[in-house]
């Protein structure tokens, strides 16, 4: 693997309810899409962007939830190894709001000490309809000690700025946790995968 | 949350997330049927599961309140004309049994210890009620009252089996080499007792799994995760040595060819014994088919190799018993030996995360084509039709869903409704939580298989593997070890001497050498290899799935998943290789990644060469 042309790869998990637009903040992200229509996405796993920051390559691998949130049964190896969870919510859907307590207990439970969390509310284009507060959602971002920000996938604000913050944050902390050496949490590929294993004989 | 009602027509419904019923739901979605996927429980993967220390605890606790049979309700509403109704059994009362907890570990931490009216080392813990019930809380809801017959036994005679008295004496100084403490970066004097609170207060670092088994590097899940991408979903470790237990010691069982080399136990005349022994296994030979029927043991005893290489070739390389006949010894060997190297030293992997991970990433590749998942949801009957076809069934909260096939989880469904092999044949599991590995490295974390051949006549044979905590399944400072055999009594019965003849525990004070059992779990699963896919008292287009069953790899799960879906989708591929997402970006680029270095270091032969073998021809 050593021809992979980049310095940082990120696993990054977007998680929260059916409808808040999850899928749209990837796609508009990857692919400049904003895919119309509420259809569900038929194979695709994860997608990849390679952006680069300061200089160094960082790609970011960054997974949705195949429709398993819908009835509330993601699995858990869904957030092993994530170094970033993107926690999104509706603006104008207070009850996606009010499930985030609960998207956080399963964080704690599955997701490594130091995943990076970003609570992120999306559809501010339907401004009229909002129906969180952007303090009331702060707060509560505070109280958790997570980043927050507000989106449009649809009209692409912040989409960009959301995963560039990210990484320079994911950077920060590899670098700093390279200088504590401190390595409680597994980096991707400290383990081994088998379609990576399966051309390499490593120990 | 409000949950909305599930779509009410599917191509296959599919109730219970073990691993046959998980791969099935992969095939499925991955040709284009629309899967719905259920499982009563609110955690993945049914028997096969991984829990955290407290979600343990909270499936301990759920297996010891026997839920009442629910109120058979009448469906006969939603019947059409010439439907009949099959019922599916509410709870699954049988698979798990005999259920024993000890904690030898103290209650808090040393320093509170003055606090406890409990003395150290002996609490017994008597239900884990006071573990976290937040973990796993939804499958409680349905369940009715809680029924006061407790299963966990009291252990009082402190004294333990007679026999490990007066083996004790017999232990060689190689076995009493200082702790491993270093290793973990802990002094030997700083070097303390983990707490039981601190298991609780750490719970989440664990994933002790309720299955024990490994990959065979070639075997045919491994096969089957690499065709059909799903491996892109997990991690492994190698397990990093094959131990075996004899004379009171445990000794590393050299098996590649540089083990063999660096071995210090061989003597050279046995390291030149075995390199010509295991190179010429690899074909068979008229010489080999001469003792066809008759056991491998005098097979091998015929070879000349001498005790100790007799010992590992039969008990750890070829893993049978003594009668195993030639033929079936000399296959195992065989396929030991190709799936040595292909990964690392031994033959075998370890899902990082534990062996729940597994179900989960098949269950996440259906739902990424289009497959519908709904924990905490089960099935309460099946519609059949006069032709004894299963047209619909009607889910928890009394929806009608229309579906052309149904798979079940065998605990599903009512003993009448099953063909089984009468008495239902077990197996018992030991899980510890130990301080120390049971054989010092120095070369840091180690995964190993122990294979621990019948400690005394009528005894099993008891597969035992260690892992560490850089397997994600334990708290850095402890180690899980977990032991699994054909159950002759009970597994507190059957595994408990195992567990006093190599740990210390406190029958066993004088024994501090040895790795300390902080926590541990006995209990007996029914033995899933007895349930055939068809055959049963069901409708023609219903087929079951075991759970798990006895033996080291999962050949059997996969085989049966195979069945099932061929016998769903006779002309469709199964589980090709899911598209690769980087391609849909990076036009051109290879779906495997291309790499130097053959894939083959056992150095017994065969080169590492990439076969596309098929899955089901591993028998």
């Amino acid at each position: 693997m050593s021809m992979e042309d980049y310095d940082y790869l990120f696993k990054i998990v977007l998680i929260g309810n059916a409808g808040v637009g999850k899928t749209c903040l990837v796609r508009r992200f990857t692919q400049g899409l904003f895919p119309p229509g509420q259809g569900a996405t038929i194979g695709v796993d994860f997608m990849i962007k390679t952006v680069e920051i300061k200089g160094e390559k960082v790609k970011l691998q960054i997974w949705d939830t195949a429709g398993q949130e819908r009835f509330r049964s993601i699995t858990q190896s869904y957030y092993r190894s994530a170094n970033a969870l993107i926690l999104t919510y509706d603006i104008t859907c207070e009850d996606s709001f009010r499930c985030l307590p609960e998207w956080l207990r399963e964080i704690e439970q599955y997701a490594n000490n130091q995943v990076v969390t970003i609570l992120v509310g999306n559809k501010i284009d339907l401004a009229e309809k909002r129906e969180v507060l952007r303090q009331r959602a702060e707060d509560f971002a505070e109280a958790q000690s997570m980043l927050y920000l507000e989106t449009s996938a649809k009209e692409s604000d912040n989409v960009e700025k959301l995963f560039l913050d990210l990484a320079c944050e994911l950077i920060r902390e590899a670098k700093q946790n390279k200088l504590d050496n401190n390595d409680t949490a597994p980096m991707p590929g400290e383990g081994k995968t088998i379609s990576y294993l399966s051309c390499c004989s490593l120990n | 949350m409000a949950a909305e009602d599930l779509p009410s027509e599917f191509d296959v419904v599919i109730l219970g997330t073990g691993l046959a019923e998980s791969v099935v739901a992969a095939a499925c979605s991955r040709v284009g049927q629309r899967v719905l996927h259920l499982d009563r429980n609110s955690y993945y993967a049914a028997n096969w599961a991984s829990f955290t220390f407290n979600g343990l605890l909270t499936w301990i606790q759920q297996h010891h309140e026997e839920s009442q049979p629910e109120e058979v309700q009448d469906w006969s509403s939603l019947l059409e004309e010439g439907e009949e109704l099959i019922y599916l059994s509410y709870s699954d009362s049988t698979s798990i049994s005999n259920l024993q907890v000890f904690c030898f570990t103290s209650e808090e931490d040393e320093g509170e210890e003055a606090q406890s009216p409990d003395p150290p080392n002996t609490t017994e813990e008597e239900t884990a009620a006071n573990g976290d019930e937040d973990a796993v809380k939804a499958a409680s809801t349905d369940s009715t009252n809680e029924d006061p017959k407790d299963k966990i036994k009291e252990v009082t005679d402190g004294e333990g089996e007679g026999q490990q008295t007066a083996d004790s004496e017999g232990v060689e100084p190689t076995a009493d080499l200082p702790r491993p403490s270093a290793i973990q970066g802990q002094s030997e004097a700083s070097r303390k007792k983990i707490s039981y609170a601190q298991l609780v207060k750490e719970g989440r670092q664990f994933n002790i799994d309720l299955v024990s088994k490994l990959m065979f590097s070639r075997g045919s899940l491994v096969d089957l995760l690499i065709k059909s991408n799903v491996s892109r979903y997990a991690e492994f470790k190698n397990v990093t040595r094959i131990l075996t237990y004899r004379h009171g010691n445990v000794e590393q069982v050299p098996c590649s060819r540089a083990d063999v080399f660096a071995s210090r136990q061989l003597s050279v005349v046995e390291k030149r014994k075995l390199m010509r022994f295991l190179t010429s296994c690899l074909e068979e030979t008229e010489e080999q088919q001469a003792y066809n029927g008759r056991p491998y043991l005098e097979f091998l005893c015929d070879q000349q190799l001498g005790d100790n290489l007799e010992h590992f070739l039969l008990h750890s390389i070829a893993m049978v018993t003594e009668d195993t006949p030639t033929e079936v010894g000399l296959a195992s060997t065989r396929h030991f030996l190709r799936c040595l190297g292909r990964y690392g030293n031994t033959p075998f992997l370890f899902p990082v995360y534990g062996l729940g991970e597994i179900p989960q990433c098949f269950c996440r590749m259906s739902a990424v084509f289009g497959g519908v998942y709904c924990l905490r949801h089960s099935v309460r009957c099946l519609l059949v039709d006069k032709d004894n076809r299963c047209k619909a069934v009607i889910d928890s909260r009394g929806q009608r869903i229309s579906c052309s096939h149904f798979v079940v989880d065998s605990s599903y469904v009512a003993t009448e409704q099953k063909k089984v092999t009468t008495p239902t044949r077990f197996l018992s599991r030991a899980i510890l939580i130990t301080d120390a590995s049971i054989l010092p490295s120095n070369s840091g974390q180690q995964v190993s298989m122990v294979t621990v051949p019948p400690i005394a006549a009528g005894f099993p044979v008891v597969m035992m593997v260690e892992l560490c905590s850089s397997t994600m399944t334990c708290l850095p400072g402890t180690y899980l070890v977990h032991l699994t055999c054909q159950s002759v009594g009970s597994a507190f019965d059957d595994l408990s001497p195992v567990v006093t003849k190599m740990f210390h525990t406190p029958e066993t004070d004088d024994q501090e050498t040895r790795p300390s059992v902080l926590w541990c779990l006995y209990f007996n699963m029914a033995d899933g290899l007895d349930v055939e896919v068809e055959g049963h008292n069901l409708p023609s287009n219903v087929y079951l799935c075991s759970g798990p069953d006895g033996h080291l790899g999962h050949d059997h799960a996969i085989r049966q998943a195979q069945l099932i879906f061929q016998k769903i989708l006779p002309e469709e591929d199964f589980c090709p290789p899911a598209p690769n997402p980087e391609d849909v970006l990076y036009d051109g680029e290879s779906l495997l990644p291309t790499g130097g270095g053959g894939g083959d270091n056992s150095g017994w032969g065969e080169k590492g060469e990439e076969t596309k073998e098929n899955p089901q021809t591993e028998e």
